[in-house]
């Protein structure tokens, strides 16, 4: 039961929290400077456009009516068009998103698998290169602007050895048959995948090997030493599966920030998700566009939140199985 | 582990206890090999950003065309072959002075005004029939009158005069990209029914001509502005090249002495005032300064130097505004409680839980691409790990006997805030200030590598969106690349190793992390 | 032959600032199914000795000379994997100070106690379930409850656990280091007669180690004193505390509160314990002894047997102090 209650308290602040972005999004796109009608109404819309948009922001209601409608609105996806395309703003997020969630898992479990291992790898040998070379690279990734880093190896990469595509999740036109398109798309997911794990695996290291000194530290470390339990029965299953907690906490935790990582990837990349869309309507002040892609985007952090909640839940016994450490 | 310092009660012979020297910040500071490598590198980035002005002679944004675009160093020179004899900007002015007079060194010609702008005004005398004479001509001459005879046998049966001047100047690179010509000019005093014919041509050391600019005029012609561009179809054209040719390859891909020659030619019978401005001529160089140039051919290098003003203010600002704000925000929190903590710190972890870049995004194009929208954008979405920070220390430091003592003796709570807490938490602040600035501006160069930037200051992620958006990558011109990326990664490390240190020796305890 | 013998051991720790010399030439014995008590201030390297003796060093931690046997065999020189398998836990198991983090907080009690039996043992895991249950039920916990969470427990259960995971694996001795600093007093009381129980009637060696000198008078047979990483008293449980012979000794036994003459008063020695980087030349104790001489402040002196005691004092002036005297007046 403290776990339920724990789920619940954890959904109803998601909940808040989506709330009060959505309020957020709702008067950003509102409380810009000027006329909130001459900024979005382009003079060269035709008279029909205009009454669609009218009534899309329902510009002459009173707020409140507004507001209500808008909240109905986005929790059904109803975005409105682009003022580019003309095209409902929810169908071109939709072609776009496997594409953001393609790089983003890509990347995100590179990342890990690389900076998890090799922080515990770090931890184990202490003082040895591995480990200086986790402690240099955690500063690397915290010091070092990543664009930069990213922009560096698509110069190396794509045109120094222009050994892999600089742009684009596939070849246009694609190759024919299933299997050359899948590794098309797997050759174009390499530099932007493989650059975001470069640009971040060194802050998880760290943070993993940190943890794990600290657990090692500990004193059930101690005692599992002392029963003569051997080192990899010591550093596995008590030091490492005492620090799946945090570190599970960390991978979910992590996601709001490899969102914003997309962003700028997606960008270098020229790769066709919602980041660089966000971008491009921002350049191009498709305000329904912008709105529309920050809303997912939102959406997409408070879940990735919610999961960190629930997955530090079931892996902490502590709080999977009700009271809380003492 | 505690040291233990001299022992206390029945010591007898025991040395006497060491008295402890305090020791100051700065003495501790200076033994941190990394902490002082930190400062070194910030004390030349601060160098650079006051002395800019010193440092490089260029405006970064408003000095356009400085040489041709995408120009690389000039000490490239030495690591490439391509670049072994490229050229360097020709910009030169000929005036009067400047011109070697060929055809017509006996006329008028003086310098003069017009408009506000130096013009030489080569007085041309009116055509006399003098010399040997086509007897053929002399008796229709007596029948028709001169318009007639220039309408049968057009402005060459009727006598000219002409002029010519040139000038050398000598060219040893390899060809450019292209060549320009400017100048104004201007016909008066002709009779009206006169042509005037104006050719500018190049002449190569081995002798080729090129005709590449030509005017005729019927009659008077008013100040025209004339621009010759090496890659201007009109210049191909005349010199009967194709469209995709490339003049100033053929022109200029000879070494040595180059003759501009200028010529015009009237047959006007009153003669012809012809008004020429002095010449500009200009080979953009495709080697440039120290870090060449940019898409717009302005300086690179300035717009590094000018770059740090730009990272080291808004990093500052914007840290400064945050701490301030965590700060202030976690004292209140830890020290007031209850209600007031409960609201500020859930809308602590609201605002964590908003994706920082994607609103700052949206923010920025909102409100709008200012200097001081960014610092403040910055600003409001990273105070919130510094007030959780504060506002832990606050909690333990509220319990401490000092402060329940000036409670006790009636201070009111902004004062014990102020005078009590605030000191306390400072070397806390002091630390998360420093390490704040790395953030803050690696978060301003986010930003203006995304185009959300102040257009119209050089920042270094707006070096490195423009490299990116305009070609640096298809020439390799990595010298537009690493250097505003280094001078970021230097600046951050830097204050990463500042605040580190100073977070040692300040708060041995805590370990800040963000 | 004893069954644990100590002679000379030295560890010493390496640090930037030079080494710590935490445990100093060190020697005692321990008789089968005997206790030992071992006290000391903070610091003093008692904890320092229990880990040199189980090999659980952390890396900065040299054993720089000693030997420790167990049945006439050397334990320092047997190698690592050797002395992890025939030795921890089965032959000597330990309860460590602080005993409430000694339980990993992410695996059920249950399983932490059966690793220990399975890492040792070539039993079923059915045999040594039942073993685990058995264990639990000695040490007065409920054995329903292996399935749970440490946390799930008061910190007196929880030590009666970890005394149920010392117990495991049949060891010969068991060294206990503080095991109760943590509880209350109530508690204290339950789990050191539970543990006091079970070594009787199990016959195990153990060594305790506390601040409290009264809990050693009532368990121990045998007590050594620590003082900056030396032994400087040691003898039997009664002769040392009713007739404590070392300066530092008597000091520490008025320091408690006597169980038997309630209403001394209490007095802590005055001064601070060594900087064990740099230990005052000499006595270790001289600077805070009243009874220090230039001899005390210049020459070591050996652990020999007192002369107006049973036990082995390490002191210049022993001889001169009359029985009864409060050399702390
Ligand atoms: N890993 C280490 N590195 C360096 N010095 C250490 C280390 N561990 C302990 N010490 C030092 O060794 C000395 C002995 O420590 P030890 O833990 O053995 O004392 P103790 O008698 O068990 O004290 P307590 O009663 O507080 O547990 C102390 O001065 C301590 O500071
Ligand atoms: S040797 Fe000297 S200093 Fe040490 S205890 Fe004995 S009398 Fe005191
Ligand atoms: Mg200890």
């Amino acid at each position: 039961m403290g776990f339920r209650n724990y789920l619940l308290k954890r959904l109803g602040y998601a909940l808040l929290v989506l709330f009060i972005i959505l309020s957020l999004n709702f008067l950003l796109f509102r409380i810009m400077p000027g006329d909130a009608v001459s900024m979005i109404m382009d003079p060269k819309f035709d008279l029909a456009t205009k009454e669609e948009l009218r009534s899309q922001f329902g510009i002459d209601q009173p707020i409140g009516t507004q507001y209500i409608k808008y909240l109905k609105s986005l929790l059904s996806f109803d975005m409105g068009r682009s003022f580019n395309t003309r095209r409902l703003v929810w169908d071109e997020l939709k072609e776009r998103l496997p594409n953001t969630l393609t790089l983003f898992f890509a990347s995100f479990i590179t990342t890990a698998a690389v900076g998890i291992s090799l922080g515990v790898f770090a931890a184990a040998r202490r003082g040895t290169f591995a480990e200086n070379f986790v402690t240099g690279a955690g500063l690397f990734a915290y010091a070092v602007p990543g664009f930069f880093i990213q922009l560096m190896l698509l110069m190396i990469f794509g045109y120094y050895w222009p050994i892999l595509p600089i742009r684009g999740t596939m070849s246009a036109p694609p190759p024919p048959g299933a299997m050359a398109q899948f590794l098309d798309r797997l050759w174009h997911l390499i530099l932007p995948a493989g650059s975001l794990m470069v640009i971040s695996f060194g802050s998880w290291a760290l943070y993993t090997r940190n943890t794990m000194l600290e657990a090692l530290g500990q004193d059930y470390i101690m005692t599992a030493r002392a029963k003569g339990l051997d080192k990899k029965t010591v550093l596995y299953k008590h030091a490492l599966r005492s620090v799946l907690p945090p570190i599970l906490t960390l991978i979910f935790m992590s996601l709001p920030g490899a969102v914003t990582g997309a962003v700028i990837t997606e960008t270098i990349f020229s790769w066709f998700g919602v980041g660089k869309y966000l971008i491009d309507a921002v350049m191009q002040q498709d305000y329904p566009a912008a709105q529309g892609a920050f809303y997912l985007i939102a959406l997409s952090v408070i879940v990735s939140n919610l999961l960190a909640d629930l997955a530090y839940g079931l892996v902490d016994p502590r709080i999977r199985v009700g009271g809380g450490a003492k | 582990m505690s040291k233990i310092r001299g022992g206390n009660g029945n010591n007898v012979a025991q040395e006497p206890p060491k008295k402890l020297k305090k020791v100051t910040f700065w003495q501790q500071y200076r033994r941190k090999p990394l902490g002082m490598l930190g400062l070194c590198i910030v004390v030349v980035y601060v160098l650079a950003a006051i002395a800019a002005p010193i440092i490089t002679q260029y405006d970064p944004t408003k000095d356009l065309f400085l040489a041709d675009n995408l120009a690389a160093p000039l000490w490239m020179k030495n690591l490439s072959e391509k670049y072994k004899d490229a050229p360097v900007t020709i910009s030169k002015t000929v005036d009067l002075d400047g011109w070697n007079v060929t055809e017509g060194a006996d006329f008028s010609i003086t310098k003069t005004t017009y408009d506000e702008e130096d013009f030489m005004l080569i007085d041309m005398p009116a055509a006399s029939s003098s010399g040997e004479q086509d007897p053929m001509m002399e008796i229709l001459k007596d029948i028709y009158t001169p318009e007639e005879l220039a309408e049968m046998f057009g402005a060459s049966a009727a006598a000219k005069t002409s002029f010519s001047m040139d000038f050398t100047f000598p060219y040893n690179y390899s060809p450019p990209n292209t060549f320009n010509f400017t100048f104004d000019y201007a016909v008066e005093g002709s009779s009206p029914e006169a042509t005037t014919v104006a050719r500018l041509l190049i002449i190569s050391p081995s002798g080729k001509e090129y005709d590449i600019w030509g005017m005729d005029a019927y009659g008077d012609w008013p100040i025209s502005y004339i621009t010759v561009d090496g890659r201007d179809v009109p210049v191909k054209m005349r010199l009967g090249l194709g469209f995709f040719d490339d003049p100033s390859k053929i022109i200029l891909s000879e070494k040595g002495d180059y003759k501009v020659k200028f010529m015009v030619e009237t047959d006007s019978s009153t003669g012809a005032k012809i008004y020429i401005t002095p010449v500009k001529i200009n080979i953009p160089g495709l080697l440039h300064g120290i870090l060449g140039t940019d898409h717009m051919g302005s300086d690179l290098w300035s717009q590094l130097i000018y770059g740090a003003r730009i990272s080291l203010l808004i990093g500052l600002t914007a840290a400064f505004i945050s701490v301030f704000l965590g700060t202030t925000v976690g004292i209140i929190s830890g020290y007031v409680g209850g209600a007031v903590d409960e609201v500020l710190m859930r809308f602590v972890d609201v605002l964590l839980a908003i994706p920082s870049l994607p609103i700052l995004i949206v923010l920025s194009a909102l409100l709008g691409t200012s200097v001081w929208n960014v610092v403040i954008l910055v600003a409001m979405f990273s105070w919130m790990g510094t007030a959780r920070l504060v506002r832990s220390q606050t909690l333990t430091l509220k319990e401490r006997a000092f402060v329940e003592a000036a409670k006790a003796s009636g201070a009111t709570d902004g004062y014990v805030m102020v005078t009590h807490i605030l000191p306390n938490v400072m070397p806390l602040v002091f630390s998360a200030l420093v390490l704040r600035i790395p953030s803050a501006i690696l978060t301003e160069a986010s930003l203006s590598f995304l185009g959300l930037g102040d257009p119209r200051v050089p920042t270094w992620g707006r070096m490195l969106q423009n490299a990116r958006g305009f070609g640096a990558f298809t020439v390799m011109a990595w010298w537009w690349l690493l250097p505003p990326g280094l001078a970021l990664t230097f600046l951050s490390l830097a204050f990463v190793f500042i605040g580190n240190t100073v977070n040692e020796i300040l708060n041995p305890r805590y370990r800040e992390r963000s | 032959m004893a069954m644990l013998e100590v002679k000379d051991l030295t560890m010493y720790y390496k640090t930037l600032r030079g080494y710590v010399k935490a445990v100093d030439s060190v020697s005692f014995e321990l008789e089968k199914g005997k206790a030992l008590g071992l006290a000391g201030e903070s610091g003093c390297g008692k904890s320092s000795m229990a880990t040199t003796v189980l090999r659980l060093l952390p890396s900065n931690g040299n054993i720089m000379g000693g030997s420790v046997k167990m049945d006439g065999k050397e334990l320092v020189s047997l190698s690592e994997e050797d002395f992890r398998k025939e030795i921890r836990w089965k032959r000597m198991s330990m309860v460590f100070q602080g005993a409430m983090n000694a339980l990993n907080p992410v695996h059920r009690i249950g399983d932490q106690i059966m690793e220990a039996i399975l890492a040792h043992e070539n039993v079923s895991k059915q045999a040594a379930k039942d073993r685990m249950l058995n264990l639990l039920d000695m040490v007065g916990i409920n054995p329903k409850r292996y399935n749970e969470y440490p946390h799930e427990f008061s910190g007196g259960m929880k030590q009666r656990v970890v005394i149920a995971m010392a117990l495991a694996c049949n060891p010969d001795i068991i060294i206990a280091d503080e095991p109760t600093t943590a509880l209350d007093v109530m508690v204290q009381a339950q789990v050191l007669t539970a543990m006091e129980g079970l070594r009787k009637k199990m016959g195990l060696g153990m060594i305790l180690i506390t601040h409290d000198l009264a809990v050693i008078a009532q368990t121990c047979d045998d007590v050594a004193i620590m003082y900056g990483g030396k032994i400087v008293e040691y003898g039997s449980a009664k002769d040392i505390y009713l007739k404590p012979r070392h300066p530092y000794t008597m000091g520490l036994v008025k320091a408690f509160p006597n169980i038997a003459a309630e209403k001394q008063k209490v007095r802590s020695i005055p001064g601070s314990p060594p900087n064990l980087l740099s230990p005052p030349e000499g006595c270790r104790f001289n600077p805070r002894c009243p009874m220090a001489t230039d001899k005390c402040r210049t020459e070591e002196p050996p652990l020999v047997k007192s002369q107006k005691g049973e036990q082995k004092v390490a002191c210049h002036r022993e001889s001169e102090i009359e029985e009864g005297v409060d050399i702390w007046q």
